[in-house]
């Protein structure tokens, strides 16, 4: 590990509350999570089914909001920013990696992955050279100019990954990246993740089920009813 | 970029663009008919009275239409006939001598109009023959014959092959007295003008008073009702210098051309209910098709797009088939307009507007059955579209995503 770069707190929240009212019914699916995540990290958000990683993925990353909390995204509080600020922001820092891969189905694959540095203004060949490149590192070469329904549930997965990635954002947070492909490709991916994180120092997390995600990890953080279990460094 | 996934979109979900262009083609089609039958009747009635009545255009001496009087005359009136029918966009003129006087018919009397007419000027300027009901229109040369109005007819119980006997002041002066057959009853479809009418030969109506080579009107029609005012405008120019007044029919006619134009902001309650009903079909399709694609604008929104352009991306979308179905609409709109202002439409009874009969309704193409229709459809899908759009620039990316 390249570990000489001075670290800063990249995700701070404090008591991180949500409750959803289905159908009337409060449901606490997180109970108060003080985390603080430092740049450079690799960590593994695990637990249970529903024990609410895709929440606090979604509300790290500011796809939600808590019901009560805060969040400091790269020092600034997430609930102060305006709706088109905090768009930007997320442009700029985060990739998001979804649990369903959702990709934009009237755009190329080549067009998914180079939406984001579209919207940030990166001039046409330098999208294109990134994207080819990024194709490469997924494995997907050839597929670019594709729709995402003439690709497999892994491929899409993988188009998905190469999406948050290509602008090289200093945070990537993925919901259980790796559910949706065989081994050896969820494997060539962690190894891809790992490479990416140890060169540009990229933070990582993810939730995920995958004991070999899990292995690979340098911090454990397992939730348990919307709570912090256990939280462990290797 | 928002532009491609707007069109991307548009040619993904064909069903509901189809859906909504639909409702937008219909929708224009609808105006843009109800506006050319609408236009259509007006014109018809505008048509039927001006070619009947009054012309498209009188000269006169001026002040005599604020106040008419025997000896307000135009003179030398063959010559500024002339002088109109050379003047582009004239159709034909014809001259009348107005007095007043009394009638009688055996024992009754009255006070009748007397209008000279030119005849054969008279028959091809509005038709005089087609008012004749009973009877024969005048002859052509002057041989003291008169047609009286249907409603002076019956005050006077006056019939075809009697004679009426008029009296009234030559213009000298004179004592005017003389008697004409009566040839025909005519009905103007006016009638008030009916009752008093007493229609001789220009030249018989200019030896009884004494009005040689004069007449005090000059009726003029246009060959189209759109051109009066250059045609106008071209008198004034060629009448400069003379004592001569010329008025449009939208001043002879005041209260006619008043009526009209109150009569047409009445057909607008009509437009507005097909535009509520166009806005209303509009909102439905964009209403659904942004529910449908909720999850699609919660990733775009995850991945940083702004929600401004998300609004962008919803109107942006509806806009371009409003654009597209204004094309086809406009197409449509022409071409119904057009075979109904060839055919139009007979109605099963003769309608009587202000004593005209109509038996068929013709639509006229215009400018404004496009222009109405097309910022219509465009305006309520825009502000239609706002709604939908704002929704969308404020999902909740994790709820949206969340949403099969
Ligand atoms: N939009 C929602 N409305 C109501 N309840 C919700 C909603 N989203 C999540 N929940 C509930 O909140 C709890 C946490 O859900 P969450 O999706 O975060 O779990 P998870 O750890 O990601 O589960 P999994 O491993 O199955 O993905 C669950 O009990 C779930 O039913
Ligand atoms: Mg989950």
């Amino acid at each position: 590990m390249m570990e000489q770069t001075q670290k800063t707190d990249v995700i701070v929240t404090e008591g991180v509350t949500k409750v959803y009212t289905a159908d009337g019914i409060p449901v606490n699916a997180l109970n108060g999570i003080d985390l603080t995540i430092q740049s450079g990290e690799f960590t593994a958000l695990v637990g249970p089914s529903g024990s609410g990683k895709t929440t606090f993925l979604n509300i790290i990353s500011g796809l939600d909001n808590p019901t009560a909390g805060k969040v400091w995204l790269a020092g600034k509080i997430l609930s102060e920013m305006g709706g088109n600020e905090l768009s930007d922001f997320r442009r700029d820092n985060i990739g998001f990696i979804f649990q369903a891969y959702n990709l934009i189905p009237v755009l190329t694959v080549e067009e998914n992955i180079e939406y984001i540095m579209l919207l940030a203004g990166v001039p046409k060949a330098e999208r294109h050279e990134r994207v080819l490149a990024m194709l490469e590192v997924v494995g997907l070469r050839g597929v670019a100019d594709r729709t995402p329904t003439q690709l497999s549930g892994g491929q899409q997965q993988r188009v998905a990954i190469a999406r948050a990635m290509v602008s090289e954002p200093a945070i990537i947070l993925a919901d259980e990246p790796t559910a949706n492909l065989d081994s050896k490709t969820g494997a060539d991916l962690l190894e891809m993740m790992r490479h990416l994180n140890g060169e540009t120092g990229m933070t990582f997390i993810f939730s995920t089920h995958d004991p070999m995600v899990m292995e690979n990890a340098q911090r454990l953080i397992t939730l348990r009813d919307g709570q912090i279990d256990s939280d462990k460094a290797k | 970029m928002i532009l491609k996934i707007a069109f991307r979109n548009i040619f993904r979900q064909k069903r509901r663009t189809i859906l909504t262009a639909l409702a937008m083609i219909v929708g224009f089609t609808l105006l843009s008919l109800t506006i050319g039958l609408s236009d259509g009747a007006y014109g018809g009635i505008i048509e039927m009275f001006t070619r009947n009545r009054t012309g498209h255009i009188q000269v006169h001496r001026a002040g005599y239409l604020d106040k008419p009087s025997l000896y307000e005359t135009i003179d030398g009136y063959a010559a500024i006939g002339e002088t109109i029918q050379g003047t582009a966009g004239v159709d034909a003129w014809t001259p009348r001598v107005y007095a007043a006087g009394l009638g009688s018919v055996g024992e009754k009397s009255t006070a009748v109009q007397i209008i000279g007419v030119d005849v054969a000027r008279e028959i091809q300027a509005t038709r005089f023959n087609n008012k004749v009901v009973e009877g024969r229109v005048l002859g052509e040369a002057a041989s003291h014959e008169a047609v009286i109005g249907k409603g002076l007819a019956k005050v006077l119980s006056a019939k075809v092959g009697r004679e009426i006997v008029v009296f009234s002041q030559g213009a000298d002066g004179s004592l005017a007295n003389d008697m004409y057959k009566i040839v025909g009853i005519a009905e103007s479809g006016d009638d008030p003008t009916d009752r008093t009418a007493c229609y001789l030969h220009i030249e018989d109506a200019q030896e009884l008073f004494v009005l040689p080579g004069r007449a005090h009107e000059i009726v003029v029609i246009v060959s189209k009702i759109n051109q009066v005012d250059k045609v106008r405008n071209a008198f004034e120019a060629k009448f400069n210098n003379s004592p001569l007044d010329v008025a449009p029919w939208q001043v002879i006619a005041k209260s006619f051309y008043r009526a009209m134009k109150a009569d047409q902001q009445g057909d607008a309650i009509a437009r507005w209910v097909i535009m509520l009903i166009v806005a209303i079909g509009v909102l439905n399709t964009v209403l659904m098709s942004v529910l449908e694609r909720t999850r699609e604008y919660g990733v775009l929104k995850a991945v940083g797009t702004k929600p401004t352009q998300i609004f962008w991306l919803v109107i942006c979308e509806v806009v371009v088939i409003a654009l597209g179905s204004i094309c086809v609409g406009a197409l449509l709109g022409i071409f119904v307009n057009y075979v109904l202002s060839i055919y139009g439409i007979t109605y099963p009874e003769e309608i009587t507007y202000g004593g005209m009969k109509f038996k068929t309704l013709y639509a006229e193409v215009n400018i404004r059955c496009l222009i109405i229709p097309a910022i219509t459809v465009l305006l309520s899908a825009a502000v239609v579209s706002l709604f939908p759009a704002i929704k969308a620039a404020r999902i909740m990316p994790a709820k949206a995503m969340r949403t099969h």
